[in-house]
């Protein structure tokens, strides 16, 4: 009967694995660049985008959020929270931080179950 | 069509739309939002040390707003950032993966002379 289960490993969001798929999505695009003002928003679109698109391909049935912040680095501070309202069963969430000499990225993965 | 909204319990409806006066609106997420900034932050200074809990909180009172607002069988993620406000260039950017028809999103950015802060809330309607 465990095969039939709906919800086996194979179809649950994983985050380690969407952690890696993002990781290679920042580091693909910002690569070693140096923040840029006429870039950045280009940049952050395409990180967000080119993650989400790797996260539909594994073909889970979830719908997914993606937010990516880019900030240059400055000294300044910056703090991100997030509170959710969900079934944490089965939705699951992920943040990756990423940073090289003159900016900081953080990416939020947050992963909602389709159920019907 | 049966309205979701009756159904207080966990299972599923099966029905594939919000009812009207349920649905995730962005505009009256955008003025909860606005308003719980404004009250909160208003006089607010950066301080370092205060500020993972000020974030935490935030986020925390949104999202227990939001769920007093009635937007029944949606589930809700809110997203905080805050950061200090140096002359320091920032972008963000969300996508989302989901049914348009019933999903949405709202955001909303606060500054003041010393911090900025960014919120983005999502609703995921629950078949």
């Amino acid at each position: 009967m465990e095969d039939f289960h709906p919800h086996n490993d194979e179809m649950i969001f994983n985050a380690d694995e969407a952690h890696n798929i993002v990781k290679e999505c920042i580091e693909g695009v910002l690569g070693k660049a140096d923040y840029n003002h006429n870039k950045v928003n280009q940049w952050t679109a395409a990180i967000v985008e080119q993650s989400l698109t790797h996260l539909v391909k594994l073909g889970k049935t979830y719908k997914y959020i993606v937010t990516c912040a880019v900030m240059q680095r400055s000294g300044a501070g910056l703090h991100t929270a997030s509170s959710c309202f969900w079934d944490t069963t089965t939705d699951g969430t992920c943040t990756v931080r990423w940073e090289n000499r003159t900016m900081n990225c953080i990416v939020n993965v947050f992963a909602v179950a389709i159920i019907l | 069509m049966d309205d979701p909204g009756l159904d207080g319990g966990s299972g599923n409806t099966y029905s594939l739309r919000a009812s009207v006066q349920h649905r995730f609106k962005s505009s009256t997420v955008k003025e909860c939002i606005h308003a719980i900034l404004k009250e909160k932050l208003a006089n607010v200074q950066y301080i370092p040390n205060d500020m993972p809990q000020l974030t935490v909180s935030l986020s925390e009172t949104i999202k227990d707003r939001l769920k007093e607002v009635g937007f029944d069988r949606y589930k809700m993620v809110v997203q905080v950032v805050i950061g200090e406000q140096r002359g320091e260039g920032v972008n963000m950017a969300a996508r989302c993966f989901w049914d348009a028809d019933n999903d949405s999103c709202a955001h909303d950015v606060f500054m003041n002379d010393s911090l900025f802060c960014v919120v983005a809330a999502f609703g995921c309607f629950y078949y």
